[in-house]
């Protein structure tokens, strides 16, 4: 099965509207405003989801799905974040499994609505189904067996707390298998067959096996630069959350947020090219920095600091690069770090612009990673050229 | 295939909630937005992005774009969110102002952002904010104010009086 990455953008946008149907339905029930931050698709092998999923409790609603679509799609909240949730709601925790079942249904008939607007066929949806679900029994039947499944989730945004919630469907499900690769979706992407960039009519389509080893060459890069920490540092290091999603570009700066944050920023040159930023909030940043160095700094993100933090950047960098490189099989460089201290997202946007020259949607590798000791934790966003990564997955998969 | 602005679906706070607690419109990355009411329009990360906004004083009507690219004629990607480029952008803006009320000739501009926030980026903020200018003077618009270049992450609100409140990362705020 070959995912076209050009068809997986067009499913992006159908779940961002889904979405926005879903934010819609809960501003109605809440009089809270709520807007849509980020909307993005990952693949997940049922391994990986397994341990994803590991201690984590959900509640949501399931449908099955009938017509243009079969199988189920479920949309759940992180049990954790019901609570804020349910403060948003008028009748608060006694509405609780209604509001849930009903923000679920208009939300999932939303996301289906576009769907079955952009196969021309209809949809039929069975009544939702209310569930709490342990670990991994929150995803549909079948997803651990198989090839994985397409995760769309979205964040919601709202004055007082952000909400997060899922959505999964398996690729496996005929109709949608044929969406996800591009057969139904010929006209995906205006204008992406044209165009100096254009190197080959099959330049998008990524054969799905490879899309998962990627996702866990991204936890091997993120194992590597938590390595690379730890000796550098000797402290313990951990990675937190590390995972391989498909996004609109234009909402990574979002996603890393208003806060002031410190860190580095790198071009890779080989294949794939691409950036890498490696992002800290200033206080976790002035505090790791601090603990590279042998005595307090006058100024906590000071040229001491900035000297640590690029320094700790080129070791982090170099791990997560290697580990792409061993496995693709091909080469890649990247230049001296460059340290940034801004807003979190206006030190992205730049990187985001420049990769948004040739893509509008792309492969965003992040990673949480964090130390002992020393509160702190940094985010690390891979941003690889999505034409490059496609021809090194398709080049891994012949040989 | 066409798809409507992803603005349309982020303004929620339009439903009719009425203009005294008119609320916010948040303008994400490669959008843009009208306001007909009292909303505050935000947008927020301005890195080597820029923010246009504008506004036609007699009537009230604004709106604000914060676009990535100079020129979308540069892109081989298709123009899929007009508000992803400077020219497209303030070319969909301006139309859609009229739309919604607002004489092209009596619009004025603010601009703000389009920092030059790394070496490893080759000036897209500059060429950003030049790009603005440029297409601002060729449809006959004054920019009456800007708060633009330098290495500085920018926040920015649009208030319903017409004026542009421009936040630093380092907690400066202008107001334009």
């Amino acid at each position: 099965m070959r995912v076209d990455v050009r068809a997986l953008g067009a499913c992006n946008r159908l779940a961002e509207r889904g979405a926005g149907q879903a934010a819609g339905a809960l501003t109605d029930l809440t009089g809270t405003d709520l807007s849509v931050e980020v909307t993005g698709a990952s693949v997940a092998s049922g391994e990986d989801l397994a341990e994803a999923f590991a201690g984590r409790e959900s509640i949501g609603v399931s449908v099955g799905l009938r017509g243009g679509l079969e199988g189920e799609a479920v949309l759940a909240f992180d049990a954790d974040n019901v609570d804020a949730l349910l403060s948003l709601l008028p009748g608060g925790a006694s509405m609780g499994r209604s509001a849930v079942t009903e923000v679920g249904n208009i939300a999932l008939g939303g996301f289906l609505d576009g769907w079955a607007n952009y196969l021309g066929k209809a949809i039929d949806m069975t009544p939702p189904r209310y569930f709490e679900a342990d670990g991994a029994a929150v995803l549909p039947d079948g997803a651990l067996a198989g090839d994985g499944v397409f995760l769309f989730e979205s964040r919601l945004d709202a004055t007082t707390t952000d909400l997060d919630f899922s959505i999964y469907m398996l690729p496996d499900s005929g109709e949608f298998r044929d969406l996800v690769v591009g057969k139904t979706a010929p006209a995906a992407a205006p204008g992406a067959d044209g165009g100096a960039g254009n190197d080959g009519v099959d330049t998008t389509a990524v054969p799905y096996e490879s899309l998962a080893t990627f996702a866990s060459l991204a936890k091997r890069g993120s194992a590597n630069a938590a390595d690379n920490i730890a000796m550098m540092t000797g402290l313990d290091t951990s990675v937190d959350v590390s995972r391989l999603r498909f996004v609109p570009l234009a909402d990574v700066p979002a996603e890393v947020g208003v806060e002031p944050h410190a860190g580095t920023v790198f071009e890779l040159q080989g294949e794939p090219s691409g950036y890498l930023a490696i992002l800290f909030e200033e206080e976790s940043a002035a505090r790791i920095a601090a603990s590279m160095l042998p005595s307090e700094p006058d100024e906590p993100l000071g040229g001491m600091a900035e000297n640590a933090l690029c320094e700790l950047g080129n070791v982090m960098t170099s791990g997560f690069i290697d580990g792409w490189a061993n496995v693709l099989g091909t080469s890649i460089t990247h230049s001296p770090p460059e340290f940034v201290h801004d807003i979190g997202s206006a030190t992205i946007s730049p990187l985001i612009a420049k990769l948004s020259q040739r893509q509008d949607y792309g492969f965003v590798i992040d990673a949480a990673i964090r130390t002992e000791g020393v509160q702190t934790r940094c985010d690390v966003y891979a941003l690889p050229d999505e034409r490059e990564l496609t021809r090194a997955l398709d080049r891994l998969s012949e040989s | 295939m066409s798809h409507p602005p992803s603005s349309r679906e982020r303004t929620l706070s339009r439903d009719g909630s009425g203009a005294a607690d008119a609320g916010r419109i948040k303008v994400g990355v490669s959008d843009l937005s009208v306001a007909t009411g009292g909303e505050t329009l935000t947008t927020s990360g301005l890195g080597s992005c820029v923010a246009v906004a504008l506004v036609d004083r007699s009537t009230g009507v604004r709106g604000l774009l914060h676009a990535m690219l100079p020129n979308g004629t540069e892109t081989d990607t298709g123009i899929e969110r007009p508000g992803k480029y400077v020219d497209t952008g303030i070319e969909t803006l301006i139309a859609e102002l009229e739309a919604a009320g607002a004489s092209p000739d009596r619009l004025e501009a603010r601009v703000a952002g389009g920092a030059e926030m790394l070496d490893l980026t080759d000036a897209v903020g500059p060429r950003n904010v030049a790009r603005a200018e440029q297409c601002l003077d060729a449809a006959g618009i004054p920019v009456v104010e800007r708060a633009v270049g330098d290495g500085v992450g920018r926040t920015v609100r649009f208030r319903a009086d017409g004026r542009l409140v421009v936040r630093a990362a380092d907690g400066f705020e202008r107001t334009l």
